[in-house]
């Protein structure tokens, strides 16, 4: 219980300051913070169900939650390379905030 | 042959696809748009043709077209013998007025509209009389409506022919609503449309179902037949290119009334009320209608209230129980008819007017059309031993021996068709000439030839009384001596006034006696019945739009648009307040949705 | 014991939030974050999965960090403050905590049953044997993913260089 409770409470954290930062690096920050959040949650329930004492259904549940973590860190590896990028490239143009992309719309 | 009657489709298909061509490619080329409209012609013809000769091959096809849980609606064709007429008078009438067409449109802008239109209305004309069934013949029916219409308002820069375009439209559509409930009551009773399956139950129906429906049908060929009392379209559809008037105002579609009639006949057998009024409607609107072609200035308009008359002439025949006769003397008036109508235009291409008192003395400049006119008037006065004289002699005998009232306002309406005739002939072709131009020459021979063509049909039609009748399966009516010397004498008569009377004084009309004045003007004016109907449709008609104008579009319509305007404007507002780009703001909304996703699956979930 | 230990880890974890929360300065901000991370992987030692641990360490510390650490740098600001200070936000603060009560109360009856923590362990040829295998399609996508995204930052870069 605790281990999900840390969990929600640092992706909660991380949309916090995802809403509230002003600056684009802040958010891109706040963003890792909720994702690490999601994906310990995500590992933090696959060892409750991976409870099976010992048996193989329960090892392989829990080894699919590490399998799926890692898939995720690499996808948010990918979503902060493109993240920074664009932060880069609108720093160059003097864009720092979040109010200067307010633009950016459909 | 055996091709073309086994697959009668192709009357229909084949001037459908030429007017396709002609309308896409035919723009700008006179000669090629015409060509096109004449293979559609002649295809119909030959379909015809092919269908009177070889009764043995023909064929009625019938396919599934809309299944429903109270009957199928079926579509294809059923080419017996009166399609096979038809198709012939069509195919005949349709091929001479498209000729006649390449003179008289010849300085038309626009010949690919023109020929393309024709063509279309051959191909509707084809289905309507080879439709298997009601709702297909309605098809061909608002078909032909609608290119009669296009056609009537050809010239539609000019706003008399689009006035009378939509009057026509207008008019026949109150005909063609009755036909509709017509459809409806037949659909109700006996729970198909397929005409032969109809006419095979009709037996069964109750009296009082026969004639509502037999009325309902009758409504919707008197529109299209211009019968008293919605005859009022056909003398201002004459605002249309004369070789219309001919074809479709003359001969073909203004005769498909009759053509329905004679399609549903034992429908119409099975309630002696409903020909009852059929009879009545055709001697009024037949008598009432010679009365006003005698008074007419305009030579199409003598020549389209003789249409009308002589339509009357078919009804009473269809009202008396003859249908075989009235089939008859629709083939030898469409002869006659659009020959008179093509030398009219003739005529009027000649000199420059319509109007009969500026013409006079013009068989000396045009011989060719004041001969063919000549055969035309006295096929339409009925002198033997023109077609004329032989449908209208067994029109007139069957109804006589109905009813001797009725027979009676027969030949008296033949002494005055005679009279129209004689008047409009002396006026436009004998005395002196009253006109402005002075260069007045025959038409050339592309218009020329097609009328020679009809004034042989329209010599020699009359022999067809013996085939027309075999065609519909029954015998010939022999000629009725007595009936016979009375029309003609009474049709001589008539010729005779005409042509003293006028010989004499072309400008007669303008020094009547009192008595006669007064008739006369009203004649003129068509008793009025324009006038009538603008004060007690139209006006009226306005007058509620008008109310309803301010009332439904001002208030309450207006009203609903504007105000969803206004809140949409406010709803947009706070909308936009939503969308404003800042993308925490989105985030933040994000997240409110995800709460609300998850508490309601939580709380689902429980 | 052992639940001391979660704690304590799990208070690095959460500071290092709260420092990437509120940091003013850029380069607080990088080391809230890296605190963060390195907190999350020890959590994932504690629940005895090494090789997630490792690869916290090595793909997040070592490389994502160093992105942005290298991002902030080339950017090459002179002010390094990561703005102005964050002003408490009662609506905003409410619609976290509500994902964070909504997510507890969706959770509670899962969490409910206590961690096993010698689940995961010895499961790394476990985990081996299932990327390469039933997960394959996912792995072999999330390769792709990497690529398109390497293209994609060598695309928003190049494209500014030209301009």
């Amino acid at each position: 219980m605790s281990g999900i409770v840390v969990a929600c409470l640092l992706f909660s954290l991380g949309l916090y300051g995802v809403l509230t930062r002003r600056e684009i690096v802040a958010v891109l920050a706040s963003i890792e913070v909720m994702l690490g959040g999601a994906t310990l949650l995500l590992v933090v329930l696959s060892s409750t169900y991976g409870t099976g004492a010992g048996t193989a259904a329960g090892a392989n549940t829990a080894a699919s939650g590490q399998a799926v973590a890692l898939l995720l860190l690499a996808v948010v590896a990918a979503e902060a390379a493109v993240g920074l990028a664009v932060l880069v490239s609108l720093v160059r143009h003097g864009k720092t905030g979040v109010d200067d992309i307010q633009r950016v719309r459909g | 042959m055996g091709v073309l009657t086994a697959n009668a489709y192709l009357a229909v298909l084949v001037p459908l696809l030429a007017s396709a061509a002609v309308g896409v490619f035919g723009r700008r080329s006179m000669q090629l748009s015409c060509w096109g409209a004449l293979a559609g012609s002649v295809s119909v013809l030959a379909v015809g043709v092919a269908c009177v000769l070889e009764p043995a091959g023909r064929r009625s096809v019938s396919l599934g077209w809309l299944a429903s849980s109270s009957g199928e609606l079926t579509i294809g064709w059923h080419a017996d013998g009166l399609a096979a007429i038809m198709l012939v008078v069509v195919g005949v009438v349709a091929s001479a007025v498209v000729v006649f067409s390449l003179g008289y449109m010849r300085r038309d802008p626009d010949p690919g509209r023109y020929f393309a239109l024709i063509a279309l209305f051959t191909a509707s004309m084809s289905a309507l009389v080879l439709a298997d069934s009601l709702v297909t013949l309605f098809v061909g029916w608002e078909l032909v409506g609608a290119c009669s219409y296009l056609l009537i308002g050809f010239w539609y820069d000019k706003p008399s022919a689009a006035d009378a375009a939509r009057k026509a439209f207008i008019v026949t559509r109150v005909g063609d609503a009755g036909f509709m409930l017509g459809l409806a009551v037949l659909w109700g009773a006996t729970g198909t449309l397929a005409i032969p399956e109809v006419l095979g139950r009709v037996a069964a129906l109750p009296a009082s179902t026969a004639t509502v429906a037999a009325l309902l049908l009758f409504a919707g060929a008197a529109g299209k037949s211009a019968q008293f009392p919605l005859h009022v379209w056909l003398p201002d559809a004459m605002e249309g290119p004369t070789p219309v008037s001919a074809l479709i105002h003359a001969a073909t579609m203004v005769a498909a009334g009759v053509f329905l009639v004679a399609r549903m006949w034992p429908l119409f057998a099975a309630s002696p009320a409903a020909l009852q009024v059929v009879l009545v409607i055709g001697c009024v609107t037949a008598l009432g209608a010679a009365t006003i072609a005698v008074t007419q200035t305009d030579i199409k308009k003598v020549l389209a209230y003789s249409t009308i008359s002589q339509l009357g002439f078919m009804f009473a025949a269809l009202g008396s129980g003859a249908w075989v006769a009235a089939v008859f003397h629709l083939v030898t008036h469409a002869a006659f008819k659009s020959l008179l109508f093509l030398a009219s235009g003739s005529v009027i291409h000649g000199s420059g007017t319509q109007d009969l008192r500026d013409m006079g003395g013009l068989w000396r400049k045009m011989p060719l059309t004041a001969g063919t006119w000549m055969v035309g008037v006295l096929a339409l006065a009925g002198i033997p031993p023109l077609a004329g004289f032989f449908s209208k002699d067994a029109v007139i005998g069957a109804v006589m021996q109905r009813s001797v009232p009725a027979g009676a306002a027969l030949v008296a309406a033949s002494l005055l068709t005679g009279l129209y005739a004689f008047r409009a002939t002396q006026l436009a072709f004998f005395g002196r000439w009253r006109g402005d131009v002075q260069d007045v020459a025959e038409s050339p021979a592309v218009m020329t030839a097609p009328l020679l063509a009809l004034a042989v049909a329209a010599a020699a039609s009359g022999a067809a009384a013996g085939p027309v009748s075999r065609l519909l399966g029954a015998e010939a009516e022999p000629l009725s001596i007595p009936i016979a010397v009375m029309s003609v004498v009474a049709a001589l008569i008539g010729c005779l006034i005409g042509s003293g009377v006028w010989g004499r004084d072309a400008g007669v009309e303008n020094a009547l006696p009192r008595w006669l004045e007064r008739w006369w003007m009203a004649a003129r004016s068509g008793y009025g019945i324009d006038d009538l109907y603008r004060r007690v449709v139209v006006r009226p008609v306005i007058g509620v739009a008008a109310i309803s104008y301010v009332l439904v579009e001002r208030v309450i319509i207006d009203g609903i648009v504007e105000g969803i305007g206004r809140a949409t404007r406010r709803l947009g507002h706070g909308a936009a307040e939503l969308q404003n780009g800042d993308p925490q703001r989105y985030a933040a909304w994000i997240a409110v949705g995800a709460i609300a996703a998850v508490a309601v699956t939580v709380w689902l979930g429980r | 014991m052992s639940a001391v230990s979660f704690w304590l880890i799990a208070l690095v974890a959460i500071a290092g939030a709260w420092t990437v929360l509120v940091a003013r300065e850029t380069i607080r901000l990088i080391a809230g974050l890296g605190t963060f991370l390195l907190g999350i992987a020890g959590l994932y030692l504690r629940f005895a999965m090494p090789l997630l641990a490792a690869s916290q360490v090595f793909l997040y510390v070592g490389g994502v960090l160093a992105l942005f650490l290298f991002a902030i740098m080339a950017l090459r600001r002179d002010e390094d403050r990561a703005g102005p200070a964050v002003r408490f936000s009662v609506v905003h603060a409410s619609v976290a905590a509500g994902i964070f009560a909504v997510l507890v109360t969706a959770l509670r009856d899962v969490g409910a049953a206590s961690v096993d923590v010698t689940a995961g362990q010895d499961a790394v040829d476990a985990v081996g044997a299932l990327l390469l295998g039933r997960f394959l399609p996912a792995f072999e996508l999330v390769g792709g993913l990497l690529f398109v995204a390497l293209v994609a930052v060598l695309a928003i870069s190049a494209g500014e260089d030209r301009r």
